[in-house]
């Protein structure tokens, strides 16, 4: 199985070398062979018969963090799904893509995208999963961006890129919580601590995390808008990512966690609700769409809102139905997908203005379509798989229980979504394919597409035939056990055409007669599908965001990063003076003692004094000599009070370096600009003050406090006692600084050394400028 | 055996030195400077592995037993930090040839280089405060150096800027480790630590940790301290950004670490409560940072500050989980941050201009490139397998365990716009038209990519390898939440 | 008298300050020169005032003020010395090339 999952990635290496010789032999051609095999593999476990299996690989095991993967009869639905479209979709792009265009780089990220998405359905490891969920996301950026020099190819990409991995790291969040909570991250031994789970105060956030995740990447409302902007990658990617798997990987995130949140009543509101909304939303919008791909992209948006409501009911049908529709929609959908990119290709156009009357020029395509549509419109026929998906999903919305208002209101919207559902069917068959021609608008003329190109199409609408005329052979080997996996107490239900003359049907039946009549009289409504829901539009709302994110970003960081020395000077400050006091009025930190002081003399007093107004005038000085002596003065008066603080050798060093200080200062100032007066306004006078005056203060109580809080004495007595004994020196600071604190001495000599070399390469960069 | 904790300090420093006397030998000064970085690498590479199998190293400089003397200690901590500098240092020291520094080169480049490798590794491995204070200045006074050279009218204009607050921060450390000699008579961290704890970190002292924290919050750029950072760090060449955005803010961070961890841990309800707001206010405007700004050198610049912000975000937690989830983030910050300035460096080399809005389909010209910063994208928002993503899941964990939603989310948000911010470069200026951008003429690379391929493959082994690199970083974790282990290890009483 | 000498180094980092926050380069240098001198006071006075001789060993002598602080102090005048020089040729060089001492003019930047 591991293999399975990674053949694909590792396949993935020898892609640019193949691809060397794509102008005797498509890369395609080569890459086909990967998914068919994985298919082949994966159909063997197809039975009645089936157990879930396990594979464990370590690779973290200190953080639980391995490549556990299982197999289970929902997992094994989709790895069918994923390879067998995955196979069908290679093959259709061998003939859709030209050789001319960058086929190394369009099959590593589908291979890609394939290993990403094998991963994400049969990882048990939360981690794991949410590793592959994020490499979906990353493919599948990659893949809309392929062809990267058109502007919407770009804003698709970083459009899905943004909200798919807001919903992953979201999901993220709640995969660590359900660890923390439950001790491991198996989804499978989550699934068993489901009463701990639900007891947890955190669960709606929880499940606020989790559904996140889901409905971004399942494209629910209101976070469906990336999907159809995403209809910028070639359309074997649309068919491939954006309709039959990687956007049904949320459909996968709830149902594999159904079992643990169903018993949560929240759950059921969230799922259904969104799920619901978004059938009518994005089946509503579809028919709005003039673009083929658009239609499509709606469509996808609103069928699985359809699946994921079936999730949130969670009733042992509604879950049935669930895992039946994922199938069909594959099926048909993929098929349209395929057809549209037939169209785009012979005609050159996907605007379904400019079509029509296709039906003589391509009649196999139409026929294709006509199967493919009828099957998503649930139009009643023996032979279409999607009559009887629509038809349980209906029976699935009667008699619900939980919210009652929702309830009630479900199979209304079921019906209201399902009514547009079969016009844009309509829409989309008719407008191509039947009415006037305007063969002269199209950029190519059309004809009926290589028979390569129409294999997989084929294939699938036999997919759909098949599986309408014998549904009850795919249920019991296969439905059956997917369903088991989301909500253990489905049984078996023969699945049958005929089910009487019951409210269901009357709803399929509703559902056509009304489509048919709305169909018919289409042009009356255009007024209201173009105003409604005009400026609502969830559009708007992102690229709101992302412009003022930038704006507003700007803006703000314009404010305070102005370049100003004392803008940072006074922020930096502020904060340290504010913040400090702060804290220091919580916790009581000042404390005065009085006793164990020096002594108060005058000429102590008088020095302080000087240095003071020193230090005031400097303020004062407009004269660039004057400032130097009075700041001199300041610095001798320093040196004075070391000599009276009986610190000779400090008040010898500041001595010397104040004097050669000065002299430098001389020097310098010489060439610096005089003295202005300063002129700023009140308001910098009075910020400035604040800080200035605060900050002293500060400094003084601390210092204060500091000081009436000795509690320990000083690790100097030892320099004391051993400074002679040990270090051989009379001068104890001396010793310290040559041999206790050597360490400090060497370094702070470094210091000067950089210093002067620093002082050395400026001089050096002023010559070469001069000499220039 | 035991001399070896001097070694990291030490070798650089005489590295320095000799590389001043071969200055105008250019070939010689670069052929030396890969040499010492690759005998630093393999040196802190041994010391990585001797501390993590026989446990701490300490070394009583001139015999002088601690507290009297001046103690270096080299715990897990210090050694992993130790090997990230070497690791980062090899990397510059192999891409700075070809990084047209032209001149440069002959303005003492390689002796400052070496000068502030030798005061960041002295600052992880001292164990007295006044001490960290002199390393503190040896790298800064080396940075000061770095990042005038060239003299450039902007240079000059943001290095008296960026010379100014480290000035400032500095004299308010000495200032804050004098009230901390006043209360506990001490400057050795292990005997403060001891005593801080006797006297249950009482009275005046949560004060003066509140003004170290800022002391070292300016140096590591967190809100609202960062505003020298975007600047200063974008106009010295490509190298010596990131040397800085790898090594600098980090030595604040790492010190933030340590006296957090070790000193002043008995008041976690006012002071760590407090970092994790501002760990968070730092993620928020660090990002919001990066958006602002066109200019791909200044948005990984600002990258950096949200960075910082999880490492501090962890500090503030304060369990098991969120300390080594910061640990993790702190060392494969370091190492992505010097693989994005490095690549910035290229990419603005290559196109001509760091303004993204002039760029456009460079993939076309320099897939390599393109590539490399995607993955780099990935990597910075701790998307797996890579390792911003193994810190990340700890930090997220940590905070969940202790309650803390809102930073979670926040920090959950901002890695989105990390990769948005990154994501950004790729999108305007590597997609599009092939020949969107005129006049465009395709520069060697040469030498250039090894180095950033080399870092950019240490996070991937980081992440998928995390099996080897969680462990010793969860047992950095557990020895920082007991202060007594290091303090025994030093006072050995 | 510590108390006096700590409102002292209160008053040093003051005016240190308010010259900081000044738009002339000048009146910053100076700012700079009169924080590095409140700081070693305080070290200064945190190891205690005139408890003593000073720290040079006699016979029959048993106080000495702390000498501690003192090489502490003398590391850091060392190193502020070698920061003000840098500080100095800096400045003027900036002034040189960008043609102004005003820091206000020295804000460069767009923020693109």
């Amino acid at each position: 199985m591991i293999y399975a999952v990674f053949a694909p990635l590792l396949f993935a290496i020898f892609v640019p070398w193949i691809s060397k010789f794509k102008d005797r032999i498509h890369t395609g051609t080569f890459v086909f062979i990967i998914p068919f095999i994985i298919f082949l593999y994966f159909v063997q476990f197809i039975g009645s018969d089936f157990n879930p299996i396990r594979q464990t690989v370590n690779w973290i095991p200190s953080l639980d963090m391995n490549l556990d993967f299982y197999l289970d009869g929902l997992s094994l639905l989709f790895v069918l799904l994923i390879s067998g479209i995955g196979a069908l979709v290679v093959l259709y792009s061998i003939f859709y893509l030209h050789k001319s265009e960058k086929l190394g780089h369009f099959y590593v990220f589908l291979l890609m995208f394939m290993t990403a998405m094998l991963g994400v359905v049969l990882s048990d490891n939360v981690f794991v999963l949410y590793a592959f969920w994020e490499l979906t996301s990353i493919s599948s950026f990659l893949l809309i961006g392929y062809w990267n020099f058109k502007e919407r190819s770009r804003y698709g990409a970083l459009k899905s890129m943004l909200i798919t991995v807001f919903g992953g790291l979201s999901m993220l969040g709640g995969f660590i919580f359900l660890t923390i909570i439950t001790g491991t991250t198996s989804v499978q031994a989550m699934i068993d601590q489901v009463d701990i789970i639900l007891a947890s105060e955190f669960l709606p956030l929880i499940l606020i995390f989790i559904l996140l995740g889901a409905f971004t990447k399942s494209a629910q409302f209101p976070f469906h808008i990336w999907l159809p902007d995403a209809m910028e990658a070639p359309t074997p990617v649309s068919a491939y990512l954006h309709s039959a798997t990687m956007v049904k990987a949320g459909i996968f995130l709830i149902a594999r966690f159904s079992p643990i949140f169903a018993g949560y009543e929240g759950f059921f509101i969230a799922v259904s609700l969104v799920g619901i909304i978004t059938l009518c939303w994005g089946s509503y919008m579809a028919v709005r769409q003039t673009d083929l791909k658009g239609i499509l992209a709606f469509s996808t948006i609103s069928q699985l809102g359809m699946i994921m409501a079936m999730l949130g009911f969670g009733t042992q049908a509604a879950v049935f139905a669930a895992v039946f529709h994922i199938l069909n929609h594959a099926t048909f959908k993929g098929s349209l997908f395929m057809i549209a990119g037939i169209i785009d290709h012979e005609t050159g156009t996907r605007d379904i203005r400019k079509l029509g009357g296709l039906l003589t020029l391509m009649p196999i395509s139409f026929t294709l379509a006509l199967f493919g549509t009828f099957s998503m419109a649930g139009v009643p026929f023996p032979f279409l798989n999607g009559f009887y998906s629509k038809e349980l999903f209906f029976d699935a919305t009667l008699g619900l229980e939980g919210v009652a208002w929702l309830a009630e209101a479900i199979p209304y919207l079921a019906v209201f979504g399902s009514i547009f559902t079969f016009v844009y069917s309509m829409y989309f068959l008719f407008g191509v394919f039947t009415g006037p021609k305007h063969l002269e608008q199209l950029p190519k003329k059309p004809h009926e597409a290589p028979f390569g190109m129409l294999i997989s199409p084929i294939i699938l609408v036999l997919g759909v035939i098949l599986i309408g005329l014998f549904a009850d052979k795919v249920n019991q080997p296969f439905l059956l056990h997917a369903a088991q996996a989301v909500n253990s107490g489905v049984e078996y239900h023969e699945v049958k055409f005929w089910h009487g003359f019951n409210l269901p049907l009357i709803m399929s039946l509703i559902v056509v007669a009304v489509g048919i009549i709305l169909y018919l009289t289409r042009t009356k409504w255009n007024g209201i599908y173009n105003t409604l829901p005009g400026k609502l539009s969830f559009n708007r709302v992102y690229d709101w965001i992302v412009e003022k994110l930038d704006q507003y970003s700007t803006s703000i960081t314009k404010t305070y990063m102005t370049g100003s020395l004392r803008t940072y000077m006074s922020l930096i400050l502020g904060t340290t003076l504010i913040v400090t006091a702060i804290y220091m009025y919580i916790t009581d930190g000042f404390a005065i003692d009085y006793s164990n002081l020096a002594e108060i003399t005058t000429l102590e007093v008088a020095v302080v004094i000087t240095i003071m107004i020193g230090a005031v005038a400097t303020l004062y000085m407009n004269n660039n000599i004057a400032a130097i002596l009075v700041t001199g003065i300041v610095g001798y008066g320093v040196s004075m009070l070391f000599v009276i603080y009986r610190a000779p050798d400090i008040a010898l060093t500041q001595l010397v370096v104040e004097t050669v200080s000065i002299a430098i200062f001389l020097l310098c100032f010489y060439h610096l600009p005089k003295l202005r007066k300063r002129e700023e306004p009140v308001s910098t006078k009075l910020s400035n003050s604040f800080i200035a005056i605060g900050f002293g203060l500060l400094i003084t109580l601390v210092g204060i406090s500091a000081h009436s809080s000795n509690w320990y004495s000083s690790i100097s007595e030892y320099f004391l006692e051993n400074s002679y004994k040990l270090g051989g020196g009379d001068n104890v600071v001396n010793v310290i600084l040559v041999d206790f604190r050597g360490l400090d001495t060497l370094f702070e000599i470094t210091v000067l050394g950089i210093a002067a070399l620093a002082v050395l390469a400026l001089i050096k960069m002023q010559k070469k400028k001069g000499a220039k | 055996m035991i001399n070896l904790a001097v070694l990291p300090i030490v070798l650089p420093l005489l590295s320095a030195i000799i590389l001043v006397f071969f200055n105008s030998k250019v070939r010689i000064s670069r052929l030396l400077t890969k040499i010492f970085s690759l005998i630093g690498f393999g040196v802190s590479g041994y010391i990585a592995w001797y501390v993590i199998e026989n446990g701490t190293i300490t070394l009583e400089t001139g015999g002088w037993v601690a507290p009297f003397g001046i103690i270096l200690v080299v715990d897990t901590l210090a050694a992993a930090l130790l090997l990230t500098t070497n690791i980062v240092s090899v990397a510059c020291a192999f891409y700075a040839p070809y990084s047209g520094l032209g001149e440069k080169e002959n303005y003492y480049f390689y002796p400052f280089f070496f000068f502030l490798i030798s005061g960041v590794s002295g600052a992880f491995i001292t164990g007295d405060l006044f001490n960290l204070f002199v390393f503190f200045e040896v790298l800064l006074m080396a940075s000061y150096a770095l990042i005038v050279l060239g003299g450039d009218k902007v240079q000059f204009r943001e290095s008296i800027k960026y010379l100014l607050i480290n000035l400032f921060s500095s004299m308010l450390f000495v200032t804050a480790i004098a009230f901390l000699y006043g209360v506990v008579g001490t400057v050795n961290m292990a005997q403060i630590a001891e005593r801080v704890a006797e006297v249950d970190q009482q009275g005046i002292l949560t004060t003066i940790a509140f003004l170290l924290f800022f002391v070292f919050a300016t140096k590591a750029a967190l809100f609202p301290l960062y505003y020298w950072l975007p600047n200063s760090y974008i106009v010295p060449s490509p190298v010596i950004s990131a040397l800085f955005g790898a090594l600098l803010t980090k030595v604040g961070v790492y010190s933030i670490v340590r006296v957090f961890t070790l000193i002043f841990v008995h008041r976690i309800e006012l002071t760590h409560e407090f970092f994790i707001w501002i760990a968070g206010l730092s993620m928020i405007f660090g990002v919001i940072g990066a958006l602002s700004t066109n200019n791909i050198k200044l948005i990984i610049a600002y990258n950096i500050i949200p960075a910082i912000g999880y490492m501090i975000m962890g500090i503030g937690i304060f369990n098991q989980a969120a300390l080594s989830g910061s640990i993790y983030y702190l060392v494969q910050d370091m190492i992505v941050k010097a693989a994005l300035f490095l690549l910035v460096g290229v990419i603005a080399y290559v196109a001509g201009t760091s303004d993204l809005r002039k760029m456009n389909g460079l993939i076309h010209h320099y897939p390599v490139l393109g590539w490399l910063l995607f993955i780099s994208a990935f990597v910075l928002a701790g998307i797996p397998p890579f390792s911003g993503f193994i810190g990340k899941l700890l930090l997220l964990e940590g905070a969940f365990r202790n309650e803390e939603v809102i930073i979670a989310i926040i920090a959950l948000i901002t890695s989105l716009l990390i990769l948005y911010s990154i994501i950004k470069i790729f999108i305007r200026g590597f997609w599009g038209d092939k020949d969107a951008m005129k006049g465009l003429t395709i520069k060697s690379t040469k030498g250039l990519i090894a180095p950033i391929v080399f870092l950019l493959a240490i996070t991937v082994i980081l992440g998928v390898g995390a099996e080897y690199f969680y462990p010793i970083s969860d047992s950095i974790a557990i020895y920082l939440l007991d202060p007594d282990v290091y303090i025994d290890s030093v006072l050995k009483e | 008298m510590e108390i006096l000498i700590l409102i002292l180094s209160g008053v040093l980092f003051a005016t240190a300050i308010y010259n900081l926050l000044q738009k002339q380069l000048l009146r910053i240098i100076i700012g700079t020169i009169l924080l590095s001198h409140g700081a070693h006071l305080i070290i200064l006075t945190m190891g205690k005032l005139k408890t003593g001789q000073p720290p040079v060993l006699m016979d029959g002598v048993t106080e000495y003020t702390d000498p501690l602080p003192q090489a502490l102090i003398l590391t850091s005048i060392v190193i502020s010395f070698g920061i003000t020089g840098l500080l100095l040729v800096l400045a003027y060089r900036t002034t040189q090339e960008n043609n102004t001492d005003n820091m206000e003019q020295l804000r460069g930047g767009s923020h693109d």
